[in-house]
């Protein structure tokens, strides 16, 4: 999995291109070096025939033709001892000297040059040598052929090319395993730091990733890293802080008011000036509920509430049963799959779901209330759905900012604060939140990452 | 009850000693920290109510110091500080019970007597009887005049919770934690329905109603009305 993961990773590709660029590079090297080399050797030898070629073409017009073709056979006597190979022929075509019988038949190239295979018999073993030769017109119709042995320059070539392909593959091989191994150890580095990143948004925030003390460019980017980590965890710590303080005070004053209030109204004279007291209350009730909603959904939204891993089912059924006697008997209808556990927040958990079945039996006026928890690839699917009027389409994008109540709701109690404690507790989940159509009727539905299987 | 209050605010600790004299407590009170302590450790008391975050000695460390030298006081915790996580903190330091600012006296009030009561039994008993009515823990049984009566696990759960509190107010929010372990708010009056039912089950046909509604607080089960 890991292997196969890492193939399709940038580093792989990276890794391969690497390899093929140092390969690529080798070939250019050592094909120029063969190039050169073996050009080097073929044009010294055809400069030597060439050499021999034009001092035999003096002889012949030095000497008379008996002497010429003395010196020529005397040269064709061993041939293998120069490795020279010659054969002399008349104007009209008759063999007069020479170790081999190849010119009636012989293709010429350009300036008299051919290359032809010789049968060597040198005691028993047969065996073909590779001749270069160039035939020299002497004048009067004699032509000779000079030609010497290059089935060295043959074998020495083959070898090169072996050398060079063996080179080439080597390099390939280190090229692609140096670029796979530091690849890995980058993508390593990028992995480290990817999840630490994850546990971080996950509400880690203490969080540091590991240096590996080398100094180099790695370091020095996780080093920064861990820098910007310190500076994000110092800023939320300190809007925690101010919101702590915040709701600290706002609290005690709230509290102080109550008490005052209570205090007024058990000394009531009358009974307007009760019901003046039990107004009061209720609106200090009503704020106070504003203001626990407010901070729950910062609670949510700092990232700072401590998350475990917790039975969602098990949440699910029990506020399915807490709320299976709000509605009418049969109204609510649940479908749950056991044993569906996240990593999150009970209690938040429990509230969203809480704020969810709240709305669909407030909003759905009787109407059927499906509650229903399920496993969908990685995630359990909770789903709340009404038969409400729904919310419009257009609407739906606005439904979970703050205070916001939908139209024709406002007979109907609440702070406008339900759906963005949901859309909060489920950004604290990492969980994907989707207000939908049930036709008629209002679909809420909470994918929340199961939490991998403890080992 | 003698309560000692320990709380800085100097007006809501007002408001609430007056609050409490007024349901015919005894209540003694400090100001911050170090003189809450030690009242604490001199003084005898059946219940303490302290504020989270105090001058000199913060509450919870009040709470660790009072258990770590062996008493075992009931303690309430109160707290202008966000109750979903602080709550946990407070029940683990060594608190028994934990409530929010703003806090409705009523709630305070039936919360320390539930406290009061709890120190006051020395364990649960398994066997719980008020007039007629008489509850099994272990056996998971319930009879009303040797009748038996059928409830749902819940709706035994719940009529537990109400006997072990018999004679006192319990308030919706301490049902909902008592029973659900929850602490949300719900909008709704689940709550209400669910003592309905309950009371439908053990109240039905019999002339004397034993739980009954407190108006403004919560509900009591109890032989008088």
């Amino acid at each position: 999995m890991a292997l196969v993961s890492f193939a399709r990773s940038s580093i792989a590709r990276l890794a391969l291109l690497h390899g093929l660029l140092i390969a690529v590079s080798m070939m250019a090297v050592l094909g120029g070096v063969y190039l050169g080399t073996s050009r080097l050797i073929a044009a010294e030898g055809d400069q030597l025939i060439a050499l021999e070629a034009q001092g035999l073409a003096e002889d012949f017009r030095e000497r008379d033709l008996d002497a010429f073709v003395t010196v020529v056979v005397d040269r064709a006597e061993d041939p293998w001892v120069r490795g020279g190979v010659y054969e002399l022929r008349n104007e009209h075509g008759d063999f007069l000297a020479g170790n081999v019988v190849v010119l009636p038949d012989l293709a010429l190239q350009a300036g008299g040059w051919a290359e032809f295979d010789v049968a060597v018999t040198r005691g028993d073993a047969n065996a073909s040598r590779r001749i270069r030769a160039k035939v020299v017109e002497l004048g009067g119709g004699y032509r000779l052929l000079v030609g010497h042995d290059v089935q060295d320059r043959r074998t020495f070539r083959a070898v090169m090319l072996r050398s060079l392909a063996w080179a080439v593959l080597v390099t390939l091989l280190f090229g692609v395993l140096g670029g796979l191994w530091l690849g890995r150890r980058i993508s390593r580095t990028a992995q480290a730091i990817s999840a630490s990143a994850g546990r971080i948004a996950a509400g880690n925030l203490g969080e540091r990733l590991p240096l590996s003390g080398s100094g180099d460019e790695l370091d020095a980017l996780v080093a920064r890293f861990n820098e910007l980590l310190g500076r994000v965890e110092s800023l939320t710590m300190t809007m925690r802080a101010v919101l702590d303080s915040t709701a600290h005070d706002l609290r005690g004053h709230l509290n102080r008011i109550r008490g005052a209030a209570q205090d007024a109204r058990r000394l009531a004279a009358d009974a307007a000036a009760t019901a003046a007291g039990d107004a009061v209350l209720a609106e200090i009730d009503r704020l106070s509920e504003t203001l626990q909603g407010l901070l729950r959904i910062a609670l949510a939204e700092s990232g700072t509430a401590p998350l475990e891993d917790i039975d969602l089912s098990a949440v699910a059924e029990d506020l399915a049963e807490f709320y299976q006697p709000a509605g009418e008997p049969g109204q609510l209808s649940v479908a749950i799959e056991p044993g569906l556990v996240v990593h999150g927040h009970r209690q938040l958990l429990a509230q969203a779901l809480s704020n969810l079945l709240d709305n669909a039996l407030k909003y759905g006026r009787g109407s059927p209330v499906r509650l229903a928890l399920a496993r969908a690839g990685g995630r359990a699917r909770l789903e709340v759905v009404d038969r409400g009027p729904g919310i419009p389409a257009t609407q739906r994008g606005l439904a979970t900012q703050r205070f916001r109540r939908l139209p024709g709701s406002s007979g109907l109690p609440g702070s406008g604060l339900g759906l963005s404690l949901v859309a909060a507790v489920a950004r604290l989940h990492q969980a994907e939140l989707e207000l939908g159509d049930a036709d008629p009727g209002l679909r809420v539905v909470l994918s929340v990452p199961l939490a991998p299987p403890a080992n | 009850m003698k309560i000692l209050l320990v709380e800085d605010d100097r007006r809501a600790s007002e408001y609430l000693v007056k609050g409490l004299r007024e349901l015919g407590h005894v209540v003694e009170q400090a100001f911050d920290g170090e003189s809450g302590l030690k009242a604490a450790e001199t003084g005898s008391y059946d219940v303490l109510v302290l504020d989270r975050m105090l001058p000199k000695l913060d509450g919870l460390e009040i709470v660790k110091r009072l258990r770590g030298s062996g008493s075992s006081v009931p303690i309430l915790i109160l707290s202008a500080l966000d109750e979903v996580d602080e709550r946990i903190q407070g029940l683990r330091a060594g608190g028994d019970d934990y409530l929010a600012k703003p806090y409705h006296l009523e709630e305070l009030a039936a919360r320390l007597d539930a406290l009061a009561r709890r120190q006051g039994e020395a364990g649960f008993a398994a066997k719980l009887k008020i007039a007629d009515l008489e509850l099994d823990a272990r056996a998971r049984r319930v009879t009303r005049a040797g009748r038996k009566i059928e409830l749902t696990a819940r709706e035994f759960q719940l009529l537990e919770f109400l006997m072990r509190h018999a004679g006192q107010v319990v308030t919706r929010t301490m049902i909902l934690e008592g029973v659900w372990d929850y602490h949300f708010d719900p909008k709704t009056n689940v709550i209400d329905v669910h003592i309905s039912r309950l009371r439908q089950a053990i109240d039905k046909g019999f002339e004397r109603q034993l739980l009954h509604t407190v108006r403004g607080a919560g509900y009591t089960l109890s032989e008088d009305p």
